[in-house]
C-alpha cells in the first residue's frame, strides 16, 4: 500500500476510519471518486490538509446523485457552508451517513434536514409541498398538493402543532422499517 | 416557573452579550451544525403564527453588539454535545427562535468562526435549565450567570464527554463518536480531544510501556480495519447489487440479498459436511469402490443415479469403520454429529435472524400512516437510473392521486356486493385447495406406479434410469404451473388491500409446496424404506433429481414468466405491458429449493455443493432476466416486512418440516443393512448409545455418560426444559403487553400536550386582541411602572425574570384564590395539594411584599427584590383593575401585569404581542419539560410542598393550564 500512504498520513486515515463508517479502502475509493470530479483541483497529497472545495455543480453531477430529486438538498445539508460546496470531509461524511452501516437515528436526523427546505427545523407545509413537487414533478394540481400535505401532517403530527418536528419525523421513521434500506446510497 | 433561559432573552445585559451574538450566528447558519443548535427553535415556532411579530427580536438581534469578536473564546473549544442520553431532554428546553427574516435574507451579518457556535448557546441554555430545575424557587439573581460561569460550565461539559469517551473501551468509543449527531469536523475535534487526554494519561505512566501498549492497540485496530476491508473485497456481487438497486429499487434488491444469504448458508453447510465427513473418508480411501460394470454415462448428471450411487455423494458411499490414520476417526459418530450440529446451527441462525428482523420490522412498526410514509419515507435514495427515477415519480403521483380519490369516494359495499366478494373468495380458496390436494394425490399415485416398476437392482438400464426422471419432472412442472393458476385467481378476487392479496397468494403457494413435499416424504419413509436395500441412497438420488429439475424449471420459469410475457406485453398485447419482477413468487421458489437441500442433507451430504452451484447460476440468470425483461415495480411495497415473512416461512413450515423429517428418520427408521455408516443398527441414534457404552470404560469421561443417562435420555429433563421455556415466554409476553400499554399512554400524552398547546395559544391570541384595544388606558400606568422599575433594572439583570415570576406567581395565586372561593371545581390532580401550598406561600409573600412596596418602593435591596416587585406590579394591576371595574377575568389581570412588567423592561421596539406569547410559551415549555422528566422517572408526582424540581415545574404548568381552562369555562 505504499503509494496510498502518500495521500493521507496514517493518522489521517485513522481519524477518517474512526469518524465514518468506512474502511480505509472505501475511504481511498471515495477519495478517488472525489478527485475524479475535478482532477485539476484536488491534489493527490492530502497530508497537509489542503483547503479544497468542489462546487455543487460537480458534486451534483455524480452518477449516484445526478438523478436524485433531492441532490441539491443533500449537498446543502452535508456541506459546511450550506451551499452545496463540499470539502473531502463533507463528502465522506455524506456517504458515511448514507451508507449501510449508519444507525437509524443518524439517518433520520439527516433525512429530516433534507426535507426541511427552509431550515426552520420543522417540516412545515411549504416544505412538504416542495418535497411533493420534487417527487412528482409538479404533476399534481394545487388542490391535490394541498390535500396531500394536509393528510401527511394530519397523520404524522402527533403534537398537533401543524407541522412535523424532528420527534414526529423520527417517530414515523421508527415505524417505517424500509427507511433504513431506502435512505442508502451505494458507492 | 419557566426556564431561566428566558433570562438571556429579556435581559438587557444579555442582549449585548455574546450569548445573543451566538444566537444570531446560529440563525444565520442553520445548515450543518450540531443537532442541538438546530433543535433550538423547537418550542418557539408558535411565534411564527403571529406574523410580523418576530421582527422585534430581530431588531434587537441585529443591533451592533457585544464583545464576541474581542473574545478569544472560540467556538471550536466548546465541546458541543454528548450522545443520546441528554438529547431528548434538551429539545424542548431550548428557547430561541431562529428568526425567519434572517434566514431568508441570505446574507448573514457575521462571519461564522465555526459551525459549533450554535452549540454553545444550546449548552448554555441547558445549563441554565438545569440550574433552574435545581432551584425551582430560586431568586432571580441566581440566573444572572456571568459569561465566565457559562464558559466554565461548557468546558466542564466538554471535559465530561471527553472523559466519558476516554473511559470507554476503544471499540465503544469509536462507535459512540461515529454515532454522535454532528458533522464530521466536530467528530474529528472530539476525537482529537479524546486522544490528547488519553496520551496525557499515558504519559504519566511509564512512558515506554505506555508507548508500547499504545502502539499495540493502534496496530490491532489497524489490523481490524484491514480485515474488514479484505472482507469487503470478498463480498460477492457488490457491483451487480448496486446496479440492480439503482435500477429497480430496494424491494427487488431484497430478493437478491435473500439469494445471497442462502448462498452463504449453503457454503457454510458444504464446508461443514465436506470437512467433517467427506475429507476424512477421502484421505483414508481416495478411490470410490465402484463395481466394474458401472461406468459414467452422462445421464447421471440429471438422474443422480448410476455411477454417482457409489460415490461419496450419497449416504451409501460412506463406511461404518473407524478410520485409522494419524488419529482414530469414527465415521459413524462423525456423520451423526455433523448432521445434527449442522441442523441445530441452522435452526439457531434462522431463529436469530428471524427475531432481529421481526423486532426491527414488526414490533415497532405498526399502523404506519400512509401518505406521510409515501411522501417522506418511500423515496428510494439508492435509485440512480434516470428512467427508473422518472417511472418512480409517475408511480408515486398516481398512487397519491389514488389515495386521495379513495378517500373522497370510499363507500360501503352493498350486501349483494359483499356476498359476491365472499363468494368469489370462497370459490377461489376451494379451487386452489382442491388443486393442491389433487397435486398431492397425483404425485402419490405416480410414485406408487413408479415404485411398482422399479427394481432393486444394482445397475439400471438407461431407459429405467430415465424413467426415474418422471416424478421430479411432474413435481417441478406442478410447481411452475399451479402458481400461475393462483395468480389468475388472484386477478378475479378483488382484495381490498394489496397486502392481503399478496398474503393470500403466498399462503396458497406455501400450502401447495408443503403438500407436495409432505407426500414425497411420506412415500420415501414408508415405501422406499421398506423396498430398497440401500434406501437412503435412493432417497438421496430422488432429492438430487428434484434439486436439478427445480433448477431447470426455474430457468424455464424465468423464460416463460418474464421473457415471454415481456414479448407478449411489448409486441402482442400492449395492454399487459412490461412485466414486473414478482418478488414473492421468486422468493418462494428459493425457499422451496432450500428446503430440498435441507431434507437431503442426511441422505446426500454433498447436496449443498449442488445447491451452491444452482444458486450461483440462478443469481446471474435472474439478473439478466430482470434487466432484460422487467420493469421496476409500480408499487413500492413494504419490502422489509415481506422479508421478515419470508424468513419466517423459511423457518416455520419449511425448516421445521425438514428437521422433523430428518429427526424422524434418525430416530425410528431402520438404516439399510448393506450400506452406509449406520448399517447394523436399529436406528441412527443408537450410535450414540454404543459410543456411550464404550465411554463408560474410560473413567475420565464419566461425566459425558452421566449427561447422556440423566439428561438426554430422561423425560424429566425435557419436561423441565419445556416448562422453563414456557414460563419465560409468558413473562416476555407480559412485558411486551405492558410496554405496548406504556407506548399507548405516552402517545396519548403527547397528543394531549399538543392539544393543550394549541388551546393555550388560541386563548392567548384572543386575549391579546382584546387587550390591545385597551392599551391606551394603561399607558399611564405603564409609564409609571417603567420608571419605577428602571431604577432597579439598571443595576440588576433580572427584570425580565421578575416578569416571568410575576406571571407564575400570579398563576399560583389565582389557582389558590379559585380554590378558596370554591366557585370553580378544581379537577382532582396529583399535584393539587402541593400547588395549593405553593400558592399559599406565594400569596403570603406577595402580600408581605405589597406592604413593603407601597411604603418604600425605591429602596429595594433584598435578594428577591425582583420577584417582590413583580408581585407588587401584579397587585397594583389588580387594584387598578378593580378601580376600572371592568370585571375582567383573572387571565386579563395576568396579561396586564405582564404587560406592565414588559413595559418596565423597556423593550426597545415596543412590540407587545411577541413577548406575551413568549411567556405563555415558556409556561408551556415548563410544563412539557416537567412532564417529560416525570415520564422519565416514571413516578407519580409527590404531593408535598418539597416536590422535586420536575414535579414543581409540572405543578406550575398544570396550574397554568387549569386556570386557562377555568377561564375558558367562565367565558362561556
Amino acid at each position: 500500500m505504499g503509494n496510498k500512504q502518500t495521500i493521507f498520513t496514517a493518522q489521517q486515515l485513522d481519524a477518517y476510519q474512526d469518524c465514518t463508517y468506512f474502511t480505509r479502502k472505501e475511504i481511498l475509493r471515495l477519495f478517488y471518486r472525489y478527485r475524479d470530479l475535478a482532477p485539476q483541483l484536488v491534489p493527490l497529497d492530502y497530508t497537509n490538509h489542503p483547503d479544497v472545495k468542489l462546487p455543487y455543480e460537480l458534486i451534483g453531477s455524480m452518477p449516484e446523485l445526478k438523478d436524485n430529486p433531492f441532490r441539491q438538498r443533500i449537498a446543502e445539508v452535508f456541506s459546511e457552508d450550506g451551499e452545496g460546496n463540499m470539502t473531502l470531509d463533507d463528502f465522506l461524511d455524506m456517504f458515511s451517513v448514507l451508507s449501510e452501516m449508519a444507525p437509524r437515528d443518524l439517518k433520520a436526523y439527516y433525512a429530516f434536514k433534507i426535507y426541511d427546505f427552509n431550515n426552520d427545523d420543522f417540516i412545515c407545509k411549504s416544505d412538504l409541498e416542495k418535497t411533493l413537487n420534487k417527487l412528482t414533478r409538479n404533476e399534481l394540481t394545487e388542490d391535490e398538493v394541498r390535500m396531500v400535505c394536509e393528510k401527511v401532517i394530519d397523520e404524522a403530527d402527533l403534537d398537533n402543532d401543524g407541522r412535523l418536528s424532528l420527534e414526529d419525523f423520527q417517530h414515523m421513521i421508527v415505524r417505517a422499517p424500509d427507511f433504513l434500506s431506502t435512505f442508502h446510497i451505494r458507492i | 416557573m419557566t426556564s431561566y433561559s428566558n433570562g438571556g432573552f429579556f435581559n438587557h445585559a444579555y442582549h449585548d452579550s455574546e450569548t445573543l451574538e451566538m444566537d444570531r450566528r446560529h440563525s444565520s447558519k442553520t445548515h450543518h451544525t450540531n443537532p442541538y443548535a438546530s433543535h433550538d427553535p423547537a418550542s418557539w415556532g408558535e411565534s411564527s403564527e403571529f406574523p410580523g411579530q418576530t421582527h422585534g427580536y430581530d431588531a434587537v438581534g441585529r443591533a451592533p453588539g457585544g464583545g464576541w469578536q474581542g473574545e478569544s473564546w472560540r467556538g471550536r473549544e466548546s465541546l458541543p454535545t454528548r450522545p443520546d442520553s441528554t438529547r431528548q431532554h434538551d429539545r424542548n428546553h431550548s428557547t430561541f427562535r431562529t428568526d425567519r427574516d434572517s434566514q431568508y435574507g441570505r446574507a448573514p451579518p457575521y462571519q461564522l468562526p465555526s459551525s459549533v457556535s450554535g452549540n454553545m448557546t444550546m449548552r448554555w441554555r441547558r445549563i441554565a435549565v438545569r440550574r433552574m430545575s435545581m432551584f425551582p424557587d430560586a431568586d432571580p439573581a441566581h440566573v444572572a450567570f456571568t459569561e465566565d460561569a457559562i464558559k466554565n460550565e461548557m468546558e466542564n461539559e466538554e471535559q465530561d464527554l471527553v472523559k466519558e469517551l476516554v473511559a470507554m473501551s476503544t471499540r465503544d468509543r469509536i462507535r459512540t463518536i461515529r454515532d454522535l449527531l454532528m458533522s464530521f469536523e466536530e467528530k474529528k475535534h472530539i476525537r482529537r480531544q479524546v486522544e490528547a487526554l488519553k496520551s496525557s494519561y499515558k504519559s504519566r505512566q511509564f512512558t515506554r510501556l505506555a508507548d508500547f501498549s499504545e502502539n499495540v492497540s493502534l496496530s490491532v485496530r489497524r489490523a481490524g480495519y484491514t480485515i474488514k476491508s479484505t472482507r469487503q473485497t470478498l463480498e460477492l456481487w457488490q457491483g451487480i447489487m448496486k446496479e440492480i438497486g439503482g435500477k429497480f429499487g430496494s424491494s427487488v434488491l431484497s430478493y437478491f440479498v435473500f439469494l445471497k444469504w442462502l448462498l452463504m448458508f449453503n457454503i457454510f453447510s458444504f464446508l461443514v459436511n465436506f470437512g467433517f465427513i467427506t475429507i476424512p473418508l477421502l484421505v483414508h480411501d481416495p478411490s470410490p469402490n465402484i463395481p466394474q460394470n458401472v461406468s459414467f454415462r452422462g445421464l447421471e448428471l440429471l438422474s443422480g443415479a448410476g455411477y454417482f450411487t457409489y460415490t461419496v455423494m450419497y449416504y451409501g458411499g460412506y463406511s461404518n469403520e473407524t478410520l485409522e490414520g494419524l488419529v482414530e476417526y469414527n465415521m459413524q459418530l462423525a456423520y451423526f454429529f455433523t448432521i445434527a450440529v449442522y441442523m441445530v446451527l441452522c435452526g439457531i441462525a434462522l431463529i436469530f435472524s428471524m427475531a432481529s428482523s421481526f423486532r426491527q420490522n414488526y414490533v415497532v412498526a405498526e399502523s404506519v400512516s400512509n401518505s406521510a410514509w409515501q411522501l417522506l419515507c418511500s423515496w428510494d435514495f439508492s435509485v440512480t437510473n434516470d428512467k427508473a427515477v422518472r417511472q418512480r415519480r409517475n408511480n408515486l403521483s398516481v398512487q397519491l392521486k389514488e389515495s386521495l380519490s379513495e378517500k373522497a369516494q370510499r363507500e360501503l359495499p352493498t350486501r349483494s356486493e359483499k356476498l359476491k366478494h365472499f363468494g368469489i373468495h370462497f370459490g377461489s380458496w376451494i379451487l386452489s385447495t382442491g388443486l393442491t390436494v389433487g397435486c398431492g394425490a397425483s404425485i402419490y399415485y405416480l410414485c406408487r406406479y413408479e415404485q411398482q416398476r422399479a427394481t432393486d437392482t444394482e445397475n439400471w438400464s438407461l431407459s429405467q434410469e430415465a424413467e426415474t426422471l418422471l416424478v421430479p419432472f411432474v413435481v417441478s412442472l406442478m410447481n411452475l404451473v399451479i402458481p400461475l393458476f393462483y395468480s389468475l385467481f388472484n386477478k378475479f378476487e378483488h382484495y381490498s388491500s394489496q397486502r392481503t392479496q399478496i398474503y393470500a397468494l403466498v399462503v396458497r403457494n406455501v400450502f401447495l409446496r408443503m403438500v407436495i413435499l409432505a407426500v414425497l416424504c411420506y412415500y420415501w419413509m414408508n415405501v422406499v424404506a421398506e423396498k430398497f436395500s440401500c434406501w437412503e441412497s435412493v432417497v438421496g438420488q430422488a432429492l438430487y433429481r428434484l434439486v436439478i429439475f427445480d433448477f431447470l424449471f426455474l430457468m424455464l420459469g424465468s423464460f416463460f414468466g418474464e421473457f415471454l410475457s415481456n414479448v407478449i406485453g411489448t409486441r402482442l398485447l400492449l395492454s399487459l405491458g412490461i412485466p414486473e419482477f414478482d418478488v414473492a413468487r421468486n422468493v418462494l421458489e428459493l425457499i422451496y429449493a432450500q428446503t430440498l437441500a435441507w431434507i437431503g442433507i442426511y441422505f446426500s451430504p454433498l447436496l449443498p455443493a449442488i445447491q451452491i452451484l444452482k444458486l450461483f447460476l440462478l443469481f446471474y440468470l435472474k439478473k439478466v432476466s430482470l434487466t432484460q425483461n422487467c420493469q421496476p415495480p409500480r408499487r413500492s411495497g413494504r419490502a422489509a416486512q415481506m422479508q421478515t415473512i419470508f424468513i419466517f416461512l423459511l423457518f416455520f413450515p419449511f425448516f421445521v418440516g425438514a428437521l422433523s423429517m430428518v429427526a424422524y428418520t434418525a430416530w425410528t427408521l431402520n438404516p439399510s443393512e448393506q450400506c452406509g455408516p449406520f448399517r447394523g443398527f436399529n436406528n441412527t441414534f443408537s450410535v450414540v448409545g454404543v459410543w456411550m457404552a464404550e465411554l463408560e470404560e474410560i473413567s475420565s469421561s464419566q461425566w459425558a455418560v452421566w449427561i447422556y443417562q440423566n439428561v438426554i435420555r430422561s423425560e424429566i429433563f425435557y419436561f423441565l426444559g419445556t416448562l422453563i421455556i414456557i414460563v419465560i415466554i409468558y413473562i416476555f409476553w407480559h412485558v411486551t403487553k405492558g410496554r405496548q400499554e406504556l407506548i399507548r399512554l405516552l402517545r396519548q400524552q403527547i397528543i394531549n400536550e399538543g392539544k393543550d398547546k394549541s388551546f393555550l395559544l388560541e386563548k392567548l391570541h384572543d386575549l391579546q386582541k382584546s387587550n390591545l384595544s385597551r392599551n391606551p388606558k394603561q399607558k399611564k400606568q405603564k409609564e409609571h411602572t417603567k420608571r419605577h422599575l428602571d431604577d432597579r433594572s439598571s443595576s440588576s439583570h433580572s427584570s425580565s425574570n421578575a416578569m416571568v415570576q410575576a406571571l407564575l406567581a400570579r398563576q399560583q395565586f389565582e389557582g389558590e384564590e379559585r380554590r378558596n372561593a370554591g366557585g370553580v371545581p378544581v379537577p382532582s390532580d396529583i399535584s393539587t395539594s402541593s400547588a395549593v401550598m405553593q400558592a399559599m406561600v406565594a400569596r403570603q409573600r406577595a402580600e408581605r411584599e405589597q406592604d413593603d412596596l407601597y411604603h418604600m418602593p425605591d429602596e429595594y435591596s433584598s435578594p428577591d427584590s425582583a420577584l417582590a416587585q413583580a408581585f407588587a406590579a401584579r397587585q397594583r394591576a389588580k387594584a387598578q383593575e378593580s378601580d376600572e371595574d371592568n370585571g375582567s377575568s383573572a387571565v386579563m389581570q395576568a396579561m396586564q401585569a405582564r404587560q406592565r412588567a414588559e413595559a418596565d423592561r423597556g423593550l426597545d421596539t415596543g412590540d407587545l404581542p411577541f413577548p406575551v406569547s413568549n411567556v405563555m410559551i415558556q409556561v408551556m415549555q415548563a410544563r412539557q419539560r416537567a412532564e417529560e422528566e416525570d415520564r422519565i422517572q416514571w413516578v407519580p408526582a409527590p404531593s408535598q410542598n418539597t416536590a422535586p424540581p420536575g414535579s414543581s415545574a409540572l405543578i406550575q404548568a398544570m396550574l397554568a393550564r387549569r386556570e386557562a381552562q377555568n377561564e375558558y369555562d367562565d367565558g362561556y
